[in-house]
């Protein structure tokens, strides 16, 4: 075990963390938003998965080259689900917490159900991407390009996401947060908000979808590969917090890759799971949750 | 303060709960013999076990608000305890089973100690860890014979080892049973001190911390029931299916579907695991037995559109189809 | 008419009708009934491409058994099983979504309510052992097609039928080939990485190979297990790049496969043997999705594509099949899926009824000769625990876009590319 090979591994950790802080993000805003957990999320990336290898196969379009395209998809179908079905369970007077949860879940089945009726179950894969087989090497240690171009790209993403947390509209997104019933009294329309809100984390795991199409194989569940690390993520960075997401995915993501060196990889696993125990006794509401 | 329950309205309700549990066990006793399909009797053997299970679910997530999506947990633990016992040391399954509902409980009151100042979806996704690392570490513990699974052979039939070459019949009483206890469980607790706490809490949360000192053994004790409920049930459904490993018996997909029935049908309700299992179970099995065969996803399409349907349509649950209100029904629990 | 010549007419017409019936042949008068046959597979869920493969291949063989297609193998001729007067072969098939309570009241709808005589299936392991135990009970026969841990026949179950080999074959080639290799090249096998994923397929798998190389005096420099669909395999990938043994094992289903495949070579670790379990390796979507990194790839089989020569029969079943599933060739599974429903039915002519004790004993003196069947298996010949003694895998390797049968030297049809030692 050298002092490189666990280089290797940690920054590969990173890489993959960035990932899931990306995809977390997205949750984690959708939450801050409507106190509502989206249970359809590893579905929302699946989805995004699909689309860049059908336009990819159809137009020959370079999954780098469609972010922005997928990006407005999956905008548009996080806002629609607000639209179609969120709407809808907080109009709800009863047990709104529990109709949210179970709305999406079903949700989530339904597009299982849907991705192997309109794809069919084949494991599909795109290898002739730009950024398909190739490393980098930075001294002794060599990473693949897929995984380095999506780390950056989420990192990137990121900072997209924190910008518009400052703009006029973030600030609206902020105080529909902070009070649901207020905000209308100063003109802020909330189903316009929310509608956003959900578009920008459909968006967000969009991205990250798009960048995981480069090295990770397609297929109707691939979502639920990477839906519990998202909402351990999430829970572990704190509910509504960007910074958390993102400090709590590179976190998970070096634990991941560091246990799987040390331990059989078949728990590693368990040892985020220990890391979000751990941090939960001494901060209930993850590291930086204000919920 | 006058004892909760003892106004005459409320009186008058718990009995009229009981009448009807009745006529409904006398109707379950006779509904299976003049069907004579198997498969038909084995759906409804099904159903019982999940409104069991669910309502074992709903004492915690119902009655006390407290949404885990870790109960497979506790149906694993009884399911191997029962099983283990029974093929290691030849303990019949019918004393067993109550070895994997104790054991269950215990867990459950490990898990609920450091989980419950946690608030709301914490605490969801917290049982959900909790649930996902039992099935990881599981799968790798020899002395379960890890990812292999344990076959339950069968011998002859047999009313103490709970074994039936092809008559579905007695488990269709089994399962009766089962549900029945777990039922009349609900019942007592319902009109309990406990559940008159449980009520104060999510209907007013200032009460919640005035109250919090009393609330957290409460919840313990609801903790320590429904694991008990749903690790017996683990057992029942090792003794009926055969067979036992760890994605079966401890996987995500079976601690949402142990409180899905709960959710359809009313939580916090007596009736409504019940119910929500008759309806969702039926429809569950029976889209595989039509759609499955085509392999194109559509089960799982109508499966994932009838909760989304039913979430929406009835919050409340099936339940308020029937006039029954919810006598828990309320938020999400905040920490205790 | 009058009454006394009514009544002549009358029997006049009934003698007619008696030696009308008499001088035909039985059954001419109606088609024969169908043999109704079940088929529990993972249609829906993570495993379902496999499901869908096994419908394709099934329903494939069946058509050759009702159809005409004369092709070269038992029943091939086609025209329904001959001994109940051509009766045709009609397959119900259920989801067992890979989950094994499903699997039996699947398999217990098939039998109570559709009256299947046999159930045919089932891919894994954990469904196996509850199809198999509920048909013990009802007393049907259970053909496993496919499912490979040595365990299911040791159940002693007496309506249990296995064709295909187990993994202690499959592992036990693997050691035969180390062994001729070795000492064809004068390049043997020192050491050995075992990775495999922690269900039972890879636990089952890892533990015969740690045991058959013990014996073989081959070290195991590495046992990896890892979590199935995990968003990565990096870390496994480096730590199998560091043990640097001569031939990594894997044991993986196609999407780890591919996300292994990939990042051994992101690792820039080239390993010298690749020998597979079969699985993953030989879907056709592995092949597809990581193209030149699949080239010298090694795996046990159960089937060679390219034994035309000793196996007639095989282009004409391939052609067939490619027909029936979207141009995918035979595979290691779909092969053994069509033979296991050819044994059925020709344990079900030979007994000339559908009743299950008949049934059964006609499955228990089954002896097909390898060259009646699309396997390069020596026959099929059931032992006393229902398991075929006469089912010989053998290795095969991917070269130039092709998979060659490359051990046991009788019937290899290409040298092996031996980079071991070099």
């Amino acid at each position: 075990m050298t002092a490189a090979i666990v280089l290797q591994v940690a920054i590969g950790g990173l890489l993959m963390g960035l990932i899931y802080a990306l995809v977390a993000a997205g949750l984690s805003l959708i939450f801050g938003l409507m106190d509502v957990v989206n249970f359809a999320h590893g579905e929302l990336l699946m989805l995004a998965m699909y689309a860049t290898f059908t336009i990819h196969q159809a137009l020959g379009l370079d999954p780098l080259v469609q972010l922005p395209l997928i990006a407005l998809l999956l905008f548009g179908a996080g806002a629609a689900i607000y639209r179609g079905l969120i709407a809808r369970s907080l109009a709800v007077r009863f047990n709104t917490g529990m109709v949210q949860v179970f709305v999406t879940f079903g949700l989530s089945i339904f597009l299982v159900g849907a991705a192997q009726l309109v794809f069919g179950s084949d494991f599909r894969a795109i290898s002739d991407g730009v950024l398909s087989n190739r490393t980098v090497a930075i001294g002794q240690v060599v990473l693949p390009l897929a995984q380095v171009a999506a780390g950056l790209i989420c990192l990137l993403a990121f900072a997209a996401l924190v910008l518009i947390s400052r703009t006029e509209f973030g600030r609206a997104l902020e105080a529909t947060r902070e009070d649901r019933e207020a905000v209308a009294l100063i003109g802020i329309d909330r189903d316009k908000v929310f509608s956003v809100g959900w578009g920008i984390g459909g968006a967000a795991v969009g991205i990250a979808g798009v960048m995981l199409s480069n090295f990770y194989y397609i297929s109707p569940t691939v979502g639920s590969n990477f839906a519990l690390i998202a909402y351990v993520t999430v829970a572990l960075g704190g509910f509504g917090s960007l910074p958390g997401a993102l400090i709590a995915g590179v976190l998970v993501g070096l634990v991941e890759a560091l246990t799987a060196l040390v331990m059989d990889p078949s728990l590693k696993q368990v040892g985020i799971f220990a890391i979000y125990v751990l941090v939960l006794m001494f901060r209930p509401r993850g590291l930086f949750g204000r919920l | 303060m006058r004892r909760p329950g003892t106004s005459n309205v409320i009186i008058r309700r718990r009995r009229r709960e009981l009448v009807v549990g009745a006529i409904l066990l006398v109707l379950f006793v006779l509904l299976p013999l003049p069907i004579g399909n198997t498969y038909l009797r084995g759906l409804i053997v099904l159903t019982l076990l999940y409104a069991g299970l669910s309502q074992g679910w709903n004492i915690l997530g119902g009655y006390c608000g407290q949404i885990s999506l870790g109960h497979a947990l506790y149906f694993g633990i009884g399911a191997y305890t029962s099983a283990m016992l029974f093929t290691v040391l030849g303990v019949p399954p019918t004393l067993g089973m109550f070895a994997g509902g104790i054991l269950a409980g215990l867990a459950a009151l490990l898990v609920g100690w450091p989980c419950f100042r946690l608030s709301g979806h914490y605490y969801a996704i917290a049982t959900l860890v909790v649930g996902m690392t039992a099935l990881l570490l599981v799968q790798n513990w020899d002395f379960v014979n890890a990812a292999m699974g344990i076959t339950i052979p069968f011998r002859a039939d047999s009313w103490s080892d709970l074994e039936f070459r092809v008559a579905v019949l007695p488990f269709h009483y089994v399962m009766l049973a089962y549900a029945a206890v777990a039922w009349l469980i609900a019942w007592v607790v319902e009109g309990s001190r406990w559940g008159f706490y449980w009520r104060a809490v999510k209907d007013d949360a200032t009460a919640a911390r005035s109250l919090a000192v009393r609330v957290f053994p409460s919840k313990m004790a609801a903790a320590a029931i429904s694991g008990f409920i749903t690790g017996v049930g683990g057992a029942l459904y090792s003794q009926y299916v055969g067979f036992i490993d760890p994605d079966s018996t401890l996987g995500l997909s079976l601690s949402v579907l142990i409180a899905l029935p709960a959710v359809v049908g009313g939580v916090g309700t007596l009736w409504g695991p019940l119910l929500g299992a008759a309806v969702l179970i039926p429809v569950q099995q029976l889209s595989i037995a039509w759609l499955g065969s085509a392999g194109n996803g559509i089960d799982l399409m109508i499966y994932g559109m009838l909760i989304i349907a039913l979430a929406l349509a009835r919050p409340q649950g099936l339940v308020s189809l029937l006039g029954v209100r919810s006598q828990a029904g309320g938020e999400v629990a905040e920490s205790a | 008419m009058t009454g006394f010549g009514c009544r002549r007419l009358a029997a006049a017409a009934a003698l007619g009708a008696a030696v009308w019936a008499l001088a035909m042949p039985p059954g001419a008068l109606a088609e024969p009934p169908d043999i109704i046959i079940g088929a529990v597979y993972p249609l829906s869920g993570n495993a379902a491409p496999i499901g869908h493969d096994a419908q394709m291949a099934l329903e494939t063989e069946a058509d050759i058994i009702n159809g005409h297609d004369n092709i070269p193998m038992l029943l091939g001729q086609g025209g329904g099983l001959p001994r109940l007067g051509g009766a045709k072969i009609k397959l119900v098939f259920a989801d067992s979504q890979n989950n094994p309570q499903i699997a039996r009241t699947e398999t217990e709808r098939l039998i109570t309510q559709d009256h299947v005589i046999a159930v045919i299936g089932s891919y894994t392991s954990a469904t196996a052992v509850t199809i198999s135990q509920i048909c013990n009970r009802y007393q049907i026969p259970y053909i496993s097609a496919e499912n490979s841990a040595p365990s299911l026949n040791q159940q002693g179950l007496a309506w249990f039928f296995r064709p295909s080999p187990t993994d202690n074959d499959f592992s036990a080639a693997m050691f035969d080939f180390f062994r001729g290799i070795g000492k064809q090249t004068g390049r043997p096998v020192h050491t050995v990485a075992i990775i495999h994923e922690n269900s039972v397929f890879g636990t089952d798998s890892s533990r015969i190979q740690s045991g058959l190389a013990a014996k073989a005096g081959i070290k195991v420099l590495a046992d990896i297990s890892y979590q199935a669909s995990t968003p990565s395999l990096s870390v496994e990938a480096e730590r199998l790049k560091a043990a640097n043994a001569d031939v990594v094992l894997p044991s993986s289903y196609t999407s780890d496969a591919i996300l292994l495949m990939r990042a051994m070579h992101d690792a820039g670790y080239t390993p010298k043997a690749i020998v597979a379990q079969d699985a993953g390796f030989i879907d056709p979507a592995f092949l597809k999705a990581v193209g030149p990194l699949a080239e010298g790839v090694m795996t046990r089989s159960s089937f060679a594509l390219d034994a035309t020569k000793t196996r007639p029969a095989i282009p004409k079943v391939n052609a067939l099949v490619k027909a029936h599933d979207d141009g995918k060739d035979l595979t290691d599974m779909t092969a053994r899926e069509v033979t296991a429903l050819q044994v059925l039915a020709d344990a079900i002519n030979r007994a000339g009824s559908t009743k299950n004790t008949e049934l059964q004993a006609a499955l228990k003196v089954t002896d097909i000769p390898g060259n009646q069947t699309i396997m390069p298996w020596v026959g099929i010949k059931f032992d006393s625990t229902g398991q075929n003694t006469e089912g010989n895998p053998v290795i095969q390797q991917y070269q130039h876009g092709q998979w060659h049968t490359i051990f046991p030297l009788d019937v290899a049809t290409a040298p092996a590319i031996w980079n071991v030692g070099e």
